[in-house]
């Protein structure tokens, strides 16, 4: 199930079907900064033009510290089969993204890792990002 | 030369010499509309003009995306120096209009990426675009552009009949806030656009784009495209794209490094970690 699902992740990025983009990747995130974040989700905002949820991540010396993850808009994430109702408060949530330019505490979160082990693209096709 | 109906110069031995290089290099990247095949004929009104309606969609054909001079070799635009200083400034002091939430108008929503509505009536068209914009335009071919129209991201836009194409001649553009195409690329206020739109079967629509800017251009140049009709189902959504724009006070200026193929975007990313191995749930 989960390499159905990765295909489909790959499909949707390369077939040019969801091209709905917001803004240029390389004008918020920094290529050279990919992450692996493994946290807890604390907040979900299923909103325009781009989703944000935020997890709880505890750092190299044991302090919870929250991130905010922006994937693509929740049309385009729908119509992928991510669903607000696959992201509840509490559950363990893996994001593979990268950075914010500007060094805060922000990632693009392109393959998003749910709890029940789904492995889904939170990426803007579109917006000129790695794929 | 001659004066159009607002007594710019318009240049038609230029223009006819784009229009014939674009045709070339169209050619040669296999982008015809002929290579599109359906068997599905035009569909068309009660007045016999051909009905444009129809959710559309890009394809992979049209490269670069997001780039205004898709069709000039090397994607060189010719700005002046005027224009020059206008790239670099979006280059450099400004966030992408379209990122806050600012209409991205015409031509750059014929080139993005995002997929558009058309809804056609007798004397009026509508283009309706993701983010919740729309332009009605009159088709009237006794209208003429005003002498002096407020500016706007789409500006004062015609609409006329010349056999089966829909010809779209607009003027009056914001000269602030505006970036032509995805890329930064500027234009000015004394911009002229002129599409056509044709629809050589049921199931692609296409336009040749005219784009005359004089102040920020040394020559008109052109943009053509073709899209694909969506399925039946597909249709614009609410997109509401202040909603909760957190984004906007994270970007940068400009839209990042263009690459070597004239799209936005780095060169080389840092790949992600690898995707986790397999579990039973």
């Amino acid at each position: 199930m989960k390499t159905l699902i990765l295909s489909a992740w790959i499909l949707a990025l390369s077939s040019g079907a969801t091209l709905l983009a917001h803004h240029s990747f390389a004008a918020e995130f920094d290529g050279s900064k990919a992450i692996r974040l493994n946290g807890t989700l604390a907040k979900v905002e299923w909103t325009n033009p781009h989703i944000y949820f935020y997890i709880d991540v505890k750092d190299e010396s044991g302090n919870v510290v929250r991130w905010t993850c922006e994937s693509g808009a929740p049309g385009a994430l729908s119509r992928r089969g991510w669903k607000r109702g696959d992201l509840k408060l509490g559950d363990p949530i893996v994001v593979d993204g990268y950075r914010a330019k500007n060094g805060s505490n922000m990632v693009d979160a392109r393959r998003v890792t749910l709890a029940d082990g789904r492995i889904v693209s939170g990426a803007s096709a579109g917006d000129g990002g790695p794929q | 030369m001659s004066r159009d109906s607002v007594g710019r110069v318009f240049r038609p031995a230029v223009i006819v010499a784009a229009l014939f290089a674009l045709s070339a290099l169209v050619v040669g990247q296999g982008l015809t509309v002929q290579d599109f095949k359906s068997n599905r004929p035009t569909p068309r009104m009660s007045n016999g003009k051909p009905d444009l309606s129809g959710y559309w969609k890009g394809t992979t054909d049209t490269k670069p995306g997001g780039n205004i001079g898709k069709d000039l070799p090397g994607w060189k635009l010719p700005l002046t120096p005027a224009g020059e200083a206008a790239l670099k400034h979006n280059l450099t002091a400004t966030i992408d209009p379209e990122s806050l939430c600012i209409i991205g108008g015409i031509p750059r929503h014929n080139a993005s990426g995002l997929p558009f509505e058309v809804l056609q009536g007798q004397n009026k068209i509508a283009f309706l675009y993701w983010y919740s914009y729309f332009r009605l335009i009159p088709i009237d071919p006794k209208r003429k552009h005003s002498d002096d129209p407020d500016p706007s991201f789409f500006g004062e836009e015609l609409g006329r009949w010349e056999g089966d194409t829909l010809v779209i001649d607009s003027i009056g553009f914001k000269d602030e806030k505006v970036w032509i195409d995805e890329n930064a690329n500027p234009h000015s206020d004394a911009l002229h656009v002129v599409e056509r739109w044709t629809r050589p079967d049921a199931d692609h629509i296409h336009v040749e784009t005219l784009i005359d800017d004089p102040k920020f251009y040394t020559k008109p140049f052109t943009y053509s495209r073709t899209w694909v009709l969506g399925k039946p189902d597909e249709e614009i959504q609410e997109y509401a794209c202040s909603e909760n724009n957190v984004d906007a006070a994270n970007l940068g200026f400009g839209p990042g490094p263009i690459r070597p193929d004239g799209t936005r975007g780095y060169i080389d990313p840092a790949p992600l970690p690898p995707p986790l191995p397999k579990t039973t749930k």
